[in-house]
């Protein structure tokens, strides 16, 4: 422990550690009232770290080449010792990545924090969702197995009911006609370097302005700490008085963060076969379409929206109306008020939202 | 004093705790990395004997390195491995001049891989060859 504090104590002297500390860590005041939903950002930063180390690794030894691809995969979850451990932590970790972030968008709805002065958390966040999704989607074709090969046929194919341009944009991004070794050489580098890097971007713009802004109080629990924004100038909203991130909520992050990781691991090795058909284990195949073949579990409202409508334009173009309202909410919704209990039609709206999403996720399985 | 050694003990125990669990990640890791045991290339390389004429050379992959068998113009069979002692690099046939070359520093070796010049400190390794019923055995 002595050689731990000199070689602490040597950095403090050169870079102020000890003030960064403070500043930062011990000396970062939250509301008293924070709840265990705030520390779903934490979770996040842990399964995104996750998934870009499983990556690297899946890097090693995967070939991004139509005729090896699922040679490759095949290699890493049968011949490489843990392989399979590597490559499921993956695959597991990018739909829990899908699930967290619907959650922490939740809570974010749920307590009105993206309410003013915190549009462009909600925008920056509401982005990286957006891209959370895409770099799903890339990241499920390069098995190159019947599944992904046809998933991806289906999700890329709902883009061409857009009018005028709609066909184009689908060939642009399979780079052909219909999803082939083009479609896998640019979902690749989508997938490995582009949305990755925007991301890690976007979750730096997110946490510096959550930094500028400050952290928001609940709308329940302890009272007393919530002021009004006036919105005439730049106002950091501090919690004299609150709890110090560390130790007090980096130990609820990490509860939060086991809970997850328990969860997780849960799947990992309890059910492995959870997000896998028999379709997964056998390698695309372009003249053999398979049955009942659909898109992730993220993306089934979307698709079973787009199957209800008699016109695609049409289901597409509610789908859009959705996605810019949720995007846009803080500018449109300008009310003060954020306890939801206190805005029962915002309540009653949010719990119909859900239940309309898994009411289509569940159709959309099962049709 | 008794909240003091109970802090020590629960921070050695997380310590504890923490360092089982970066050896159980880091183990994976490893393994999954390391290249996998006994995947050096096949043991014995056969060929056929005409696949070696007077005065010229072979390369083939063995042990998961580069090999030569070179037959001389007095008709004698050598197999050599064919990695310069130098820096690593792969040796070429030098047909006319019946030596071997490493282009990279220009090191040379006679069939029976002997330095003759250049920088190599060391002859190159000899391989076990036989030739049995028109067949090249190396391994």
């Amino acid at each position: 422990m002595p050689l731990l504090k000199r070689v602490y104590d040597w950095i403090d002297l050169r870079i102020g550690a000890r003030e960064v500390v403070k500043q930062e860590l011990t000396g970062y005041l939250l509301p008293r009232n924070i709840n265990e939903w705030y520390s779903l950002g934490s979770v996040l930063l842990v399964i995104f770290a996750l998934q870009v180390v499983t990556g690297m690794l899946l890097l090693v030894y995967y070939v991004p080449d139509a005729d090896k691809a699922f040679k490759s995969v095949s290699y890493i979850m049968n011949e490489l010792p843990y392989g399979w451990l590597i490559r499921l932590c993956h695959a597991v970790g990018s739909n829990m990545m899908v699930a967290v972030l619907f959650l922490h968008m939740l809570s974010t709805l749920f307590m009105g924090s993206y309410k003013s002065p915190r549009e462009l958390n909600w925008l920056t966040g509401f982005t990286i969702f957006a891209l959370v999704q895409a770099i799903s989607l890339t990241g499920y074709l390069l098995p190159w197995s019947q599944l992904s090969f046809w998933a991806t046929t289906v999700a890329t194919n709902s883009a061409s009911a857009i009018p005028v341009i709609g066909p184009y944009m689908v060939e642009f991004l399979r780079g052909g006609k219909l999803v082939g070794p083009p479609t896998l050489g640019r979902f690749f580098a989508l997938h490995v370097a582009v949305i990755p890097a925007v991301i890690v971007a976007l979750i730096g713009l997110h946490l510096f302005v959550l930094k500028r802004t400050g952290i928001s109080t609940p709308p329940f629990g302890a009272k007393g700490e919530a002021k009004t924004w006036p919105g005439d100038v730049y106002r950091h909203e501090s919690h004299p008085g609150g709890i110090p991130f560390l130790p007090n909520y980096a130990l609820t992050d990490l509860s939060s963060i086991s809970i997850y990781f328990a969860l997780f691991l849960a799947v990992v090795f309890f059910a492995p076969n959870l997000l896998f058909t028999a379709d997964s284990f056998v390698p695309a195949n372009a003249f053999k379409t398979p049955a009942h073949i659909k898109p992730e579990w993220y993306f089934l409202a979307n698709y079973q929206t787009l199957k209800i409508f008699p016109s695609e334009l049409l289901g597409i173009s509610i789908q859009a109306a959705a996605g810019t309202f949720l995007a846009l909410l803080p500018f449109i919704d300008r009310s003060r008020e954020r306890d939801p209990f206190r805005r029962p039609i915002f309540l009653a709206c949010v719990i119909a939202g859900i239940l309309l999403w898994f009411g289509l996720t569940i159709w959309g399985h099962y049709s | 004093m008794e909240n003091e050694s109970r802090r020590k003990f629960l921070g050695v125990c997380a310590a504890g705790a923490a360092v089982v669990a970066a050896g159980g990640v880091a183990y994976p890791v490893f393994r999954y990395l390391a290249p996998k045991a006994g995947e050096t290339g096949t043991e014995k390389v056969v060929f056929a004997e005409t696949d070696v004429p007077e005065g010229e050379a072979k390369f083939f992959q063995y042990a998961g390195s580069s090999a030569v068998v070179v037959r001389t113009k007095a008709g004698q069979l050598i197999a050599l491995s064919a990695v310069c002692t130098h820096l690593g690099c792969i040796v070429q046939w030098e047909k006319d001049q019946q030596d071997f070359l490493c282009p990279c520093h220009a090191g040379r070796y006679t069939p029976d891989g002997t330095v003759i010049s250049g920088p190599p400190p060391k002859p190159l390794a000899k391989l076990p060859v036989a030739v049995a019923e028109g067949k090249i055995t190396v391994g």
